[in-house]
């Protein structure tokens, strides 16, 4: 496991591709936040004017945004460092290691992890420097609240790429993959059971879906909220990895 | 057999409605050289798959070092497979290449491991082309170099000879010999008999999924040697008659009627003349031919082999 890791580790971060992605994410992020402040709207009752925002409610005022680029960054990514390996057959070489179909699939979950941090880093670094250039201000506001936002937030974007992780592993071919990965990210899914299910019952099981979730703003000093993200993204994270390690256990490859 | 290091038992896999592999049973020695010899399509690849662990199969066994083999089984590991194409990343050199799965397989001291396979496939170590870039013959090699990490017990070579000019044929020939000397058991396949004449020590040969014969090198050397068939009503006498008068010590008694002499020189008429004076009839007799292509094909239809 740890060699499988080391070795997935070592191709990551030797990845010029990979700091592309974050270089090009930067940008974007920074560009959203400059035209943010072309259009800035005076806002309506309740809601706070974008150069009063701190950090915390700047995150989840730019996640609620759909579509969620993170989510995309996060879904092409998954699929492309899975399926670079897949297509070259490199793991011809080392799956008859022992337990190595397993552990290549936790290695891969971890490394999306990582991949997930590294995304939030830079987004923060964006986000700070966006905003003091073009609102004059990088407040962070209660870090007990930020750091709990950061982790819960993390947590579901993790999910999200093993759910991802999960889909190209089945689907095996990269395009097809990115455009359900796609898909997602515009949570085109999480809407329309919304709105089914809002026509057959009174219940609200769809605010549970992962992506939901991301998108709904949460008050992360209510227990109730906190509770329903972590849950979430812990159920999202062990059902869709025990799928995902399932299924290459039982995979006939190519 | 108790000294077997890999048993195949009734083993089968179904693709859908195509069975790619059926029923097939053979044992390998340790120090085999097992060559497995069929048209495209046979089933090669797919029997290879299976016993290298990157495929399940739908019935049947396979035992490993007298173990039998479920998924993801330990013994698994002591194969080193190069099956179909090598799987190597095409960004990247082929040192890197070597260094992630020598890094996946937690070797110690990377970089002598890495370049004494280098050398031993004769690839350079300096090189930093990357592999995209490589010839043929030079991913074969990678390949092969890839599949020895990790110091395999067996080797498992699929069509390894694919593609490659004459000269690279016979450097591969010489590494797949050199190899067996270091008590590496090898599995080859290939679909033309000729290319493995030279270093199996026995073959399979597959058609249709199914195994139709298993014969050892010195089998098929004598099947494929030239010969002259004789037929006649009295083997005994005859056979000491061939070695009294003619002084023939190669020769085999087939059946009741046949004997097949193995010294062409020989002119037929002489054996006649010679047979005819002690009053021996013979019924018939022909210089027998057949190249190992020709007994290829023979078994596996004349069509020209390839049927798909
Ligand atoms: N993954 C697969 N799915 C469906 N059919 C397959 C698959 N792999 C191989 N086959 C079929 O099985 C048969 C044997 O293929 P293969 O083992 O590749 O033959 P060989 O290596 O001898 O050329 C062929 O008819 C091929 O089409
Ligand atoms: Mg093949």
């Amino acid at each position: 496991m740890i060699n499988l890791l080391k070795m997935d580790l070592t191709r990551f971060l030797t990845n010029k591709i990979m700091y592309v992605f974050l270089l090009v994410f930067i940008a974007f992020q920074m560009f959203g936040i400059f035209m943010l402040k072309q259009y800035e709207q005076p806002v309506e009752a309740g809601e706070i004017l974008i150069r009063r925002m701190n950090e915390s409610e700047f995150i989840q005022m730019m996640l609620a945004q759909t579509p969620s680029w993170i989510l995309m960054y996060i879904a092409v990514f998954s699929v492309y460092f899975y399926m670079s390996e897949y297509n070259s057959g490199f793991y011809k070489n080392y799956i008859s290691m022992n337990n190595a179909r397993r552990n290549s699939v936790l290695s891969k979950i971890l490394i999306l992890g990582i991949f997930t941090l590294f995304m939030f880093i830079v987004m923060l670094i964006a986000d700070l420097i966006g905003r003091s250039l073009f609102f004059q201000q990088a407040a962070i506001g209660d870090s007990g609240y930020f750091v709990k936002l950061l982790i819960g937030q993390f947590l579901l974007h993790w999910a999200f790429a093993i759910v991802v992780l999960c889909a190209v592993m089945m689907i095996k071919q990269a395009i097809p993959s990115i455009v359900i990965g796609i898909i997602l990210s515009l949570n085109v899914f999480g809407m329309v059971a919304g709105a089914l299910e809002s026509l057959v019952s009174d219940t609200n099981l769809s605010a549970y879906l992962l992506v939901n979730t991301i998108v709904d703003i949460k008050d992360f000093d209510q227990i109730n909220d906190v509770v329903h993200v972590v849950s979430v993204a812990i159920i999202f994270l062990f059902v869709f990895s025990i799928i995902a390690v399932r299924y290459k256990r039982k995979e006939d490859l190519r | 057999m108790s000294n077997a290091i890999i048993e195949v038992k009734q083993l089968s896999k179904q693709f859908k409605s195509n069975v790619a592999v059926n029923n097939v049973n053979f044992n390998i020695r340790k120090g085999d050289i097992f060559g497995l010899i069929g048209p495209n399509g046979a089933g090669k690849s797919t029997l290879l798959k299976m016993i290298g662990g990157l495929i399940y199969p739908s019935s049947g066994e396979i035992h490993l070092f007298d173990h039998t083999m479920r998924e993801n089984h330990p013994y698994f590991e002591r194969m080193g497979l190069l099956i179909e194409e090598a799987g190597i990343f095409p960004h990247y050199s082929a040192y890197k290449n070597l260094d992630l799965i020598a890094i996946s397989y937690g070797i110690k001291n990377r970089k002598k491991h890495i370049e004494q396979l280098l050398e031993l496939v004769g690839l350079d170590k300096s090189n930093k082309t990357k592999v995209k870039n490589y010839s043929m013959g030079m991913k074969q090699r990678l390949g092969i170099a890839m599949a020895l990490i990790g110091s395999p017990d067996v080797l498992i070579l699929d069509e390894p000879i694919n593609g490659l000019d004459p000269q690279g044929i016979s450097e591969i020939r010489q590494l797949i010999l050199e190899l067996n000397k270091t008590g590496i058991t090898l599995i080859i396949s290939s679909h033309i008999l000729e290319e493995l004449s030279k270093v199996a020590t026995t073959y399979a040969i597959l058609h249709h999924g199914k195994i139709i014969e298993i014969i050892s090198k010195e089998e098929l050397l004598l099947q494929c040697e030239d010969r002259i068939e004789l037929e006649v009503d009295d083997p005994k006498m005859t056979v000491l008659i061939l070695e009294n008068h003619l002084g023939i010590q190669r020769y085999k008694v087939i059946d009741d009627h046949t004997i097949y002499v193995y010294e062409t020189d020989i002119e037929t008429q002489q054996i006649i003349q010679s047979l005819a004076e002690n009053k021996i009839f013979v019924h018939s007799i022909a210089k027998h031919k057949q190249s190992l292509e020709q007994y290829f094909l023979e078994r596996t239809g004349s069509s020209g082999g390839a049927d798909d």
